[in-house]
């Protein structure tokens, strides 16, 4: 039940990441403030990596598995999104 | 090497699990080559289920069959899991990134890129922290594992759960190496007579002399799978009658199977 409507920038990236790791459910039912690690979406490190490098195929941002800011950048898909947004090259 | 077979388990195209296959490896029935499926096993948590592709689905989906055939607790057997090639889609995938402009890996592709694969997914499923291997034996991978299967059973006197499977790989590794369908078996096999008992089964290496006599279909299967050169002993066992078969082994070399049915296998 998503409690946040989702920008359009939200919806697309949502799409990305239900298609990248198979998820059992729409790309709209993606809560954009929710937590995607653990709690929340329920995802677990190898699906981090696996965002990160369908992020970096589609919008040429590259995220660092030692970068000290990953908690906030994928504290939820509201803030990936905007991550994502700022820094994209394609 | 001698074992008490108690469970039986086999998925391929036209056949749908023992029981449902049973009246066509006994050639009471004619069989049909009809393309076969396999869900992801409701067995593993959602995070695992999803990353899941063919082979470790099918080898899952057989293994549990044997299991509940057999009434044994999953988690309480030893197994041994024994595949030709593993998962052929995976590895095309793996390659033609590998030959792409961009090469990063995904990281579900390489943790599903070993071999033991499955067996760890088993593990995840289950709960077994029972041994495990995984072998390969190109075309004698089945009867590879079934001499490992026994020799557990004869050396450690505990039961074991013995997985082979195959699964075609895309072209263009498919025009090298052809494997024309998916199939898995599995058996559980036990040191002592049980209730569970369903056959007993004598397995030893010998110089091929002679192929199977198999029902129509099958001999194509047979030849066209390696995890299908088990059909020689599930066409037998499905017959139930004592029987001599012969599966193929390396180099000229055949393991012979010797069954003797205690009650119907189903």
């Amino acid at each position: 039940m998503t409690t946040t409507a989702q920008s359009a920038d939200e919806s697309r990236l949502a799409a990305l990441i239900v298609e990248a790791l198979n998820l059992e459910l729409a790309p709209q039912e993606v809560d954009p403030g929710a937590p995607l690690y653990r709690d929340g979406l329920g995802l677990d490190s190898i699906d981090i990596l696996e965002i990160a490098l369908v992020i970096s195929k589609t919008y040429g941002v590259q995220l660092k598995a030692d970068d000290a800011d990953n908690a906030r950048i994928f504290g939820s898909l509201r803030s990936l999104c905007d991550h994502v947004q700022q820094h994209r090259t394609k | 090497m001698h074992a008490w077979l108690e469970g039986i388990g086999v998925i391929g195209p036209g056949l749908k699990g023992w029981r449902a296959s049973q009246s066509v490896l006994a050639g009471t029935q004619p069989y049909f080559h009809e393309p076969v499926s396999v869900a992801a096993s409701d067995w593993l948590p959602p995070a695992e289920r999803r990353r899941t592709g063919t082979s470790v689905r099918l080898a899952l989906a057989v293994g549990r069959e044997a299991c509940e055939h057999s009434g044994r607790v999953p988690r309480s057997l030893a197994t041994v899991f024994t595949s030709s090639g593993g998962d052929g889609d995976n590895q095309h995938a793996i390659c033609e990134t590998l030959a792409s402009d961009v090469r990063d890996l995904s990281p579900t592709r390489f943790h599903n890129s070993v071999h033991n694969a499955p067996a760890g997914y088993w593990g995840v499923a289950t709960g077994a922290m029972e041994s495990s291997t995984t072998l390969c034996a190109y075309d004698a991978s089945f009867a590879a594992g079934l001499i490992e299967a026994m020799a557990w059973v004869a050396v450690e006197r505990q039961p074991v759960l013995l997985v082979a499977y195959d699964t075609p790989y895309p072209e263009p590794l498919r025009s090298v190496r052809p494997i024309v369908a998916i199939f898995g078996v599995a058996f559980v096999l036990a040191p002592a007579r049980t209730d569970r008992s369903i056959a007993t089964l004598d397995v030893d290496v010998r110089p091929t002399v002679s192929k199977a006599d198999l029902p129509e279909g099958l001999a194509a299967l047979c030849e066209g799978v390696p995890a299908a050169r088990s059909l020689p002993l599930l066409c037998a066992l499905a017959r139930a009658l004592a029987a001599e078969v012969s599966i193929d082994y390396l180099d000229g070399m055949s393991v012979s199977a010797v069954i003797e049915p205690l009650r119907p296998t189903d």
